[in-house]
């Protein structure tokens, strides 16, 4: 071992005695410092797994929606406009979907309503597949029990629930309910040629523009929106979530900075005087400020592993139990669905900088300048 | 030898409540002896002292160390000086509370990055020589008063300084513990080291074996004898 590596050692020895001298302060410490690291990285985890989640199911996505625009809003579209886009050199395929939303009065909650694309996924007349989300807010106790929707007051439909999906596709069908067609516009009262809007693919995704801009120039009371249109609006969506969240935490950081700033910088007469000792012994300032480093190394380094852990923890194996509801969204039907384990190094790397870095120069100014003294006027 | 010429040492300068703690001091610490500077509180003893240590700066004036004049020393070169020179015996002694013994016996040799096994060994060799080998891991708060002063000596020859500063090693001390005090220096006089002590305890300076006494008020030397 050479000389540095055995003065580092030293130091690092006194440090840790030095630090389990005052056990509870620094647990407590440690505790505060470790809760905000955890609040934040929660927020990451969750933000960038849903992000992740939420761009590969859009993958799969049709590249262009197509939907009519009355005084401003969505309006039912004519089945037409399907052939029309579909003639547009480029396209592969245009199809009319038939899709809504149903507010269930009895649970409060709003469920998506669709008729599949995939003939396999088509059910039976009279019967509907739902999101795992529907029996659960229904509180269904054994499967095969009769689904009854009620669209106004004296109104109820009886449907049986052919299956559910499985929870890997929560995020996106957690409250989905998939019906045929007869039945949807029998349900919702749609005639016939008339549908919610028209999705079609593109051969190159290159040429997603230019197919837009030749739609909307054959079809001006279109509306098209192209699928990185709604990945950036889900992605915007949980940024706002996880801003919100971090703003939250910033709070926390706020008030961990002034709490370690004003431990800094109010050294005590205790402390003052041991560096008083140190430096009268044969210490010299960079001593006492490397051994400082190791204490604010430790600390902080320890918080943030532990606040990161426990995040992990919190957010991949138990689903995020305390932030859950302000990041997937605030709804009667939550999805239930385990995260893919994610990690953005770079976040998380800022992360480290943001925490550890404010905290070992909030604590090594006020030593610096403690330190530089003569160790007699330390000691008076 | 160890010289001041014209040492003054102002406190607080240019503020209301400067303090003048050394008035123009000239005196010549013999090396190999046991040197007292006595006088009441507020003489300036301790500050002599520090200055003496290289803990302090004087305001005005010149120290030197064996020919070679420290007053005007970098800070860097001073710390190496108080590490390999200098074994400082504090007037409450100023040992860390919360760490054992042997951690503050240690502690003057950590940034000199030397082995760990080896400056523990040195340390344990100390404090068996001080007859506090089984008291080394207990943490310094249960030392008696006695204990104490030998666990602050020990830490003043772990680097195996050859000289002993100690500013009222018995200010707090019985007559028993005095005595054996005044054998452990004169341990250290055997040995060759040099010690210089400031007291105002007539045990210290009318002991066997001291070989000078310099004697202070008001920041200046009001005598000297042998």
């Amino acid at each position: 071992m050479t000389p540095w590596l055995r003065r580092q050692r030293a130091l690092a020895d006194y440090t840790l005695a030095s630090l389990a001298r005052r056990k509870g302060k620094n647990i407590a410490l440690v505790a505060v410092y470790a809760i905000v690291v955890f609040v934040l990285a929660s927020a990451m985890f969750f933000a960038a797994s849903l992000r992740l989640e939420t761009s590969a199911v859009l993958r799969d996505a049709p590249e262009v929606t197509v939907q009519k625009i009355t005084m401003g809003r969505q309006d039912l579209i004519d089945g037409a406009v399907a052939d029309e886009i579909g003639k547009i050199r480029g396209v592969t395929s245009a199809k009319p979907r038939l899709w809504g939303y149903y507010y269930d009065r009895i649970v409060g909650a709003n469920y998506t309503v669709m008729v599949p694309d995939d003939p396999e996924m088509i059910p039976e007349p009279g019967s509907v597949i739902v999101g795992e989300g529907i029996p659960r807010a229904r509180g269904f106790k054994w499967s095969g029990a009769p689904l009854f929707l009620s669209r106004y007051e004296g109104d109820l439909k009886r449907f049986n629930v052919a299956r559910a999906f499985e929870s890997d596709s929560a995020l996106m069908t957690s409250d989905l309910m998939l019906m045929n067609e007869t039945d949807f516009r029998d349900f919702f009262e749609i005639p016939a040629g008339l549908y919610t809007d028209v999705v079609a693919t593109v051969r190159n995704p290159n040429e997603v523009a230019t197919i837009v801009e030749k739609g909307s120039n054959a079809l001006p009371q279109m509306r098209f929106v192209t699928r990185s249109d709604i990945e950036r609006t889900y992605q915007k969506l949980f940024d706002w979530r996880e801003g919100l969240l971090a703003a939250l935490a910033a709070a926390g950081i706020l008030a961990f900075v002034i709490f370690a700033a004003e431990k800094a910088s109010g050294l005590s007469a205790e402390e003052m005087r041991e560096i008083g000792i140190l430096k009268a012994v044969g210490w010299d300032t960079r001593d006492v400020i490397a051994m400082k480093l190791w204490e604010g190394g430790l600390v902080s380094l320890g918080a943030f592993l532990l606040g990161t852990v426990t995040a992990f923890a919190h957010v991949f194996f138990f689903g995020a139990p305390l932030f859950a509801p302000i990041l997937k969204g605030w709804a009667v039907i939550y999805p239930d669905f385990a995260l893919a384990p994610h990690v953005d190094g770079l976040e998380l790397l800022t992360l480290a900088l943001l925490t550890i870095v404010p905290y070992i120069a909030a604590t090594l100014v006020p030593i610096w300048r403690v330190a530089s003294g003569d160790p007699d006027a330390v000691m008076r | 030898m160890i010289t001041l010429t014209s040492v003054t040492k102002l406190y607080n300068e240019g503020r209301p409540n400067e303090v003048q703690a050394l008035k123009g001091i000239d005196l010549e610490i013999a090396r190999d002896a046991i040197t007292v500077l006595k006088g009441p509180s507020g003489s300036g003893k301790t500050t002599l002292l520090s200055i003496v240590a290289c803990m302090a700066r004087p305001t005005t004036g010149r120290v030197t160390l064996d020919g070679e004049v420290v007053s005007g020393l970098p800070e860097r070169f001073l710390t190496e000086l108080r590490r390999t020179t200098f074994g400082f015996v504090f007037q409450r002694f100023n040992l860390i509370r919360g760490l054992s013994v042997i951690e503050n016996v240690m502690l003057p040799a950590a940034p000199l990055g030397g082995d760990h096994a080896t400056v523990r060994e040195r340390a344990l060799e100390r404090l068996a020589a001080l007859d506090l080998a089984d008291k080394a891991t207990m943490p310094v708060e249960f030392l008696s008063g006695g204990e104490t002063q030998r666990a602050a000596i020990a830490r003043a020859l772990i680097n195996d300084a050859p000289i002993v500063i100690a500013d009222e090693p018995t200010a707090n001390l019985d007559t028993e513990l005095t005595m054996r005090f005044l054998e452990i220096v004169r341990a250290l006089r055997a040995e060759g080291k040099t010690v210089i002590m400031t007291s105002h305890d007539p045990r210290i300076w009318d002991a066997e074996g001291v070989d000078a006494v310099v004697e202070m008020r008001d920041g200046a030397i009001f005598g000297e004898f042998a």
